[in-house]
């Protein structure tokens, strides 16, 4: 550790003595000697200093692991049997060396470590690539021991608390198998899946145990119950009453404390030293920023065949760590999360902390100091930084996340060996494309997109987080065809309608022949209205009021031919890509010979098709195999289909028409009133339009089309026009004169700009024998009345 | 030598100077760009204002051929990649080129991929691709980066089911992406060509280039062709050089002239050629820009080919011209060589001084049929003999009675044949 101490300072030259501490505890002089051979050296540059750093550190505490280590460098041309036997070695000299229970941990961890020593081999592997150079294996073999090591010196010296733990599904607990669960009790805290906690980095991390709970004041250094306050610098909590002057209620906006103030300013501040015989504790929060606790977020937990209980944890990295350090427009509390996984044992859990989205963040103000701020993610390989998806998707994945998890704990208790394949998949599954990069191309797809980590920015540009929006900036953004309204307005009715339509379907036990066709010029919000409705229901069958169904959507638009749908329908149904003809077979014998292979297969199935009518083929072969499926007894298939003309159905053949057109639902242009209202309704809260403005444009959109995407848009441009003009203003004569709102001059330029062709202006600009040319050619139209005309004709 | 020479005369440097000027876009189109309500500084806008607001954009680029569509959108995307180095990846798209859905995908993949040093492969299919740019979007979206989709010839986008603009801009609306497509055509009616799902989704930003107006044309001449006071040529020349230029810019004739040539066509595409060719013709011993190199320019764009060629015709042809023009006169439209052949007897029927044999009247005939002064009517029939075929003249009558005026030795007769 005491190699660590120097690696520490170089990083964050913050606060040397905060490593103090840390030097006290020591390992054998052996391991200092032996740093520079660590395999830091030889990982290319962009191998992430934390993981190796955080690798490092534990890694030099342990003598037996330097054996290891010259025992595999003298064998590197065996990489594979080498990977086997460091599991073995790596095992027996944590045995060897364990001091605690580690001992009862025998033949397990060898999994987790030949995985880990994978997909280490692969970053290694990678890296070289780059770098050019050939001598993988030898990094390989020297990197992974402390890889291994590293998640099971986690632990804290705390071994006097006995594992109360307990599961809070009672589930058949086979012995020899690992158990999955979705919470724990343990230690008196409930951990669950996608918590986010405090890990504790090292084994003297204790010696100023006794955390506390409530941060002290900065000035009496008392905890007490009066309210404090934060200052936004340096994070520092302070009593409203210690304050010069006192402060009677928490301001609003942003505070900072004196101290940072004098500080900014140049002077030289003395803290107020802590009172005799009581020493400064610092709070988790402190330590976590301080880089000497870890943060994770819990991925999975599963307890190991001697019932200790682990979990695998997605490390949170702090600006500094980063490959850029910290940004000037980093918030004091924000953390990035990194794709970085590790298997942690339960005990070095020290408790929950509160790692929120911006939004929650923005909400939660007083919810104690354990609250972080996590934004973006960060890729450790590529030091890249990449918005977390937002909450739609993320709701995604967590259920991607879930299902995935069912099934591993479905599948596990099936046999010992199947683990190793397990993990084999989720390294896969997590590391994927590290290794594939190297041989497989980015855009064909196999399941996946190879490469894609690569994409992020290298810093997190300053003009998202330091930029306050102006009202026309948050009126744009909110009138983003993109942006999902919260409600959707005006559509009540038909939004009841197709509610009624798939909840019947998919009560009914035998949902026969269920078909809805819905049409409707386009902009009138067809789409989204299925959609929500979808997304209602999917709440339900969450909150167990209706069976859950499977929800598959394709639009007609984006398929490369009308047949392949059913290869996208298969593929959504089962996960598998077939060809179309081979996937054609299969869903007809699923849906009309009712042959059901898995359990998944009972669930009523939703299809919604968009653009419904590019599937018209010659022999409307497509259209008729589709629309027939629901009409089999067994099929449980409710067929969704959403087009622009209203009489489709006649325009097809007579036995697809009589299986599509019997439900139909219109959704009529809206009228003026309900544009408004749309827009309005996204408006709410932004004062940046005249209302004559927003009633002017619907009133023009609704007697040209009622597209609502088209009101939006002329809303969306009149605003840009007036950002345009105000911005130009304060540039030239830098004084904001202009009042920034939206008037009926702008308005008007945006339709004229959308719906008025250009020709007019082209013609007064064109030149002279162009004009000349025109009038001959309107002459010689009145004069022969014939549409058409010849140039010879018009040159007389 | 030639490098001496180079170095002593300063006119050589001037012009090579204007030359490269000349045929620079960014420079041509810098000067324009200042003024607020130029189409600079709105593109600029739109496209930056969608980078820091992170929206979604779909703009149109209008204009006649020639007046610098693509050259202001380039300049713009270059600042832009000053001022956002990191946050953007133009995709470059020719609807000559990538017309067709499937290989406009592909070549999207192919940038993308390029863009992001990522591996790329030939094989994927249209779904690949289409689902690799929409993951692509997305992630691009997460990690603040804009994708600018620059698609020239729009209006060849716009055809048949329009696969590649709807799932672009349907990709656009739903995921959380980033991306600004931008479409440059010629076709001013471009946004009717579209779908009516397709323009649903589009987001009619439309800037329309305009030839610029005479006050700015006048500018923008002085700006082009005036040395500046900072580079390496002698001081005292350059000083002479721009007050001889400031003379013709102001001179009345050089307006008149400007005038009649912008009045065949008025972009600046042609009138930067014109100055080209008016710059080529400046004398180097003098080595000032004279009204005479202009004119010289002026005169050698308006050249009228058909009556050069009438001036390289032997008599005989030009008996067969007239004769051909009689017979139009006549309103007799379809006649072949052996038609023309009576009428030139007719002709000589009071005048017997240029009569030839009819092999040699058809020498002559197939001649003109290779100068293209006169073809077939049509194609078919390529088994007959020349004499069958019906011909048609390329000339106009009013052409044809110029030439013959200003042929040198044109006998009386043609010129009152024609006349007649």
């Amino acid at each position: 550790m005491a190699t660590e101490t120097p690696k520490k300072q170089l990083q964050s030259p913050r606060k040397p003595k905060q490593s103090l501490n840390n030097l006290k505890v020591q390992s054998s002089p052996l391991s200092i000697s032996l740093s520079p051979q660590t395999p830091q050296s030889l990982i290319p540059p962009q191998a992430p200093p934390r993981r190796s750093l955080r690798r490092t550190s534990l890694h030099f505490s342990s003598t037996p692991i330097e054996d290891s280590i010259e025992y595999e460098k003298s064998d590197p041309k065996t990489p594979r049997k080498a990977v086997e036997e460091i599991g073995k070695i790596s095992g027996q000299s944590r045995k060897g060396q364990s001091h605690e229970e580690r001992v009862k941990t025998p033949k397990t961890p060898k999994i987790p470590k030949s995985k880990r020593n994978d997909e280490n081999r692969k970053t290694a592997k990678l890296g070289i690539l780059g770098e050019g150079m050939v001598e993988a294996e030898v990094t390989f073999s020297s990197v992974t021991p402390e890889v291994l090591e590293t998640k099971k010196r986690k632990r804290g010296e705390d071994k006097t608390v006995i594992p109360r733990a307990m599961a809070t599904r009672s589930s058949k607990k086979k012995e020899k198998k690992r158990v999955y669960y979705k919470k724990v009790v343990y230690d008196e805290g409930e951990f669950d899946v996608g918590d986010d906690v405090y890990v504790k980095r090292r084994e003297d991390a204790s010696s100023d145990d006794e955390v506390p709970e409530m941060e002290e004041c900065r000035v009496c250094f008392r905890a007490g119950r009066s309210v404090m306050i934060e200052c936004d610098d340096c994070l520092g909590g302070f009593h409203l009453k210690c304050l010069k002057p006192p402060l009677k209620e928490v301001p609003e906006g942003d505070w900072v404390c004196g101290f940072c103030q004098a500080q900014k300013l140049g002077k030289y501040v003395e803290f107020p030293e802590p009172p005799e015989g009581k020493k400064r504790v610092r709070t988790l929060r402190e330590k976590l920023l301080a880089s000497d606790l870890w943060a994770a977020r819990i991925e999975s937990l599963w307890k190991e065949v001697d019932g200790s209980f682990w979990f695998r944890g997605r490390w949170y990295m702090i600006p500094e760590e980063t490959a850029c350090g910290r940004q000037p427009h980093n918030l004091r509390r924000e953390l990035y999360r990194t794709n970085d996984c590790a298997d942690i044992e339960m005990e070095s859990i020290i408790r929950h902390c509160n790692v929120m989205s911006p939004k929650e963040y923005a909400k939660a103000n007083d919810e104690g100091d354990d609250v972080f701020l996590c934004e973006y993610e960060y890729d450790i390989h590529w030091h890249s930084f990449k918005r977390i998806a937002e909450i739609d998707n993320d709701e995604a994945d967590d259920e991607h996340a879930d299902s995935d998890e069912d099934w591993n704990s479905s599948k596990e208790p099936d046999s010992g060996t199947d683990e190793d394949m397990e993990y084999e998949e989720e390294s896969t599954r997590n590391a994927q494309a590290r290794l594939s990069t190297a041989h497989l191309a980015a855009n064909s797809r196999k399941g996946h997109f190879f490469g894609l980590q690569k994409i992020g920015t290298k810093k997190i540009p300053e003009h998202v987080r330091c930029h306050k929006q102006t009202v026309l900036e948050r009126a744009k953004a909110t009138l983003l065809l993109a942006t999902l309204p919260k409600s959707l307005p005006c559509r009540n009715k038909e939004m009841e309608e197709i509610m009624a339509f798939v909840k019947g379907a998919i009560c009914d036990d035998r949902c026969l022949g269920r078909c809805l066709y819905i049409h409707g010029v386009p902009g009138t919000g067809k789409t989204m209205s299925v959609l929500a409705v979808m997304r209602n229901l999917k709440s339900e069958v969450d909150a167990g009021s209706i069976r859950p169904y499977c929800f598959v959507e394709v639009n007609g638009l984006k398929l490369a031919s009308p047949e392949n749908i059913y290869r996208v329908i298969y593929e959504a149904l089962t996960g598998h890509r077939v060809s179309w003809k081979k996937a054609l077979q299969l869903l007809n014998e699923r849906f009309s010979d009712g042959k059901k292979i898995g359990k998944e297969d009972d669930r009523p199935c939703i299809l919604l098709i968009d653009e419904l009518d590019l599937l018209v083929t010659r022999n409307q072969s497509v259209l008729y195999n589709i629309l027939d499926w629901p009409t089999k007894p067994h099929s449980k298939l409710i067929v969704i289909g959403i087009a622009n003309t209203m009489d489709l159905p006649e325009k097809l053949l007579p036995r697809i028409s009589s299986r599509m057109g019997i439900q139909r639902l219109c959704f009529g242009p809206y009228n003026y009133q309900q544009l408004q209202e749309i827009i309005s309704s996204r408006l709410k809260g932004i004062d940046a339009f005249e209302k004559q403005a927003v009633e002017f444009a619907s009133r023009k959109v609704a007697a040209i089309s009622g597209d609502a995407r088209r009101a939006l848009e002329i809303c969306r441009r009149a605003a840009d026009i007036a950002d345009y003009r105000i911005k130009k203003q304060i540039s030239t004569v830098n004084s904001s004169t202009g009042k920034d709102i939206v008037t009926m001059a702008e308005v008007d330029a945006a339709i004229q700009e959308m719906f008025q062709a250009p020709h007019v202006q082209v013609m007064k600009s064109c030149s002279k024998l162009s004009k000349i040319f025109l009038t001959a050619m309107v002459y010689e139209l009145y004069k022969t009345g014939m549409g058409e005309t010849t140039f010879e004709k018009v040159d007389t | 030598m030639g490098r001496e020479k180079e170095k002593e005369n300063p006119s050589q440097k001037a012009l090579n100077l204007l030359r490269t000027r000349l045929s620079n876009p960014n420079f041509v189109f810098k000067p324009l760009s200042d003024s607020p309500d130029s189409n600079y500084s709105k593109l600029k806008f739109i496209i930056s204002s969608s980078i820091t607001e992170a929206c979604n954009n779909s703009i149109l680029l209008l204009g006649p051929r020639g007046s610098g569509k693509v050259a202001v959108l380039e300049l713009v995307l270059s600042d832009l990649l000053q001022q956002y180095p990191e946050a953007i990846s133009v995709i470059r798209l020719n609807g000559l080129l990538h017309g067709d859905d499937n290989c406009a995908l592909k070549e999207i993949a192919r940038q993308l991929c390029m863009e992001h040093q990522l591996l790329f492969s030939k094989v994927a299919s249209f779904d690949d691709n289409s689902q690799f740019l929409i993951a692509m979007l997305r992630e691009c979206g997460l990690a603040h980066k804009t994708i600018i989709f620059v698609l020239d010839e729009f209006d060849l986008f716009a055809q048949a089911k329009q696969r590649l603009l709807y799932s672009l801009l349907d990709a656009m609306q739903s995921v959380t992406s980033q991306a600004v497509v931008i479409g440059v055509s010629c076709r001013l009616d471009v946004d009717q060509l579209l779908e009516k799902r397709v323009r649903s989704r589009f987001s009619h930003r439309k800037l329309l280039f305009l030839p610029p107006s005479k006050e700015d044309t006048e500018r923008f001449l002085e700006h082009i062709l005036s040395l500046p006071k900072d580079s390496s040529l002698p001081h005292s020349y350059t000083v002479e050089f721009n007050g001889r230029l400031k003379n013709v810019l102001a001179d009345e004739r050089f307006k008149e002239l400007i005038n009649t040539y912008l009045s065949f066509n008025s972009t600046i595409g042609q009138l930067m050629r014109f100055l080209f060719q008016a710059v080529s013709y400046m004398d180097l011993d003098v080595g000032f820009l004279s009204l005479e190199n202009f004119k010289t320019a002026l005169s050698s764009t308006q050249r009228q080919p058909k009556s050069e060629c009438i001036k390289d015709c032997s008599i005989l042809e030009l008996y067969l011209l007239v004769c051909m023009k009689r017979l139009e006169v006549k309103e007799q439209n379809s006649y072949n060589f052996n038609s023309v052949m009576t009428e030139y007897k007719s002709i000589h029927d009071f005048q017997t001084s240029d009569n030839y044999a009819g092999n040699v009247c058809l020498r002559a005939f197939e001649h003109l049929l290779q100068r293209e002064l006169i073809s077939f009517t049509d194609n078919r029939g390529h088994n007959q003999s020349v004499e069958f075929r019906p011909v048609k003249l390329l000339i106009s009558p009013a052409e044809l009675y110029h030439g013959l005026k200003s042929y040198r030795s044109c006998p009386a007769i043609l010129l009152k044949l024609i006349a007649r």
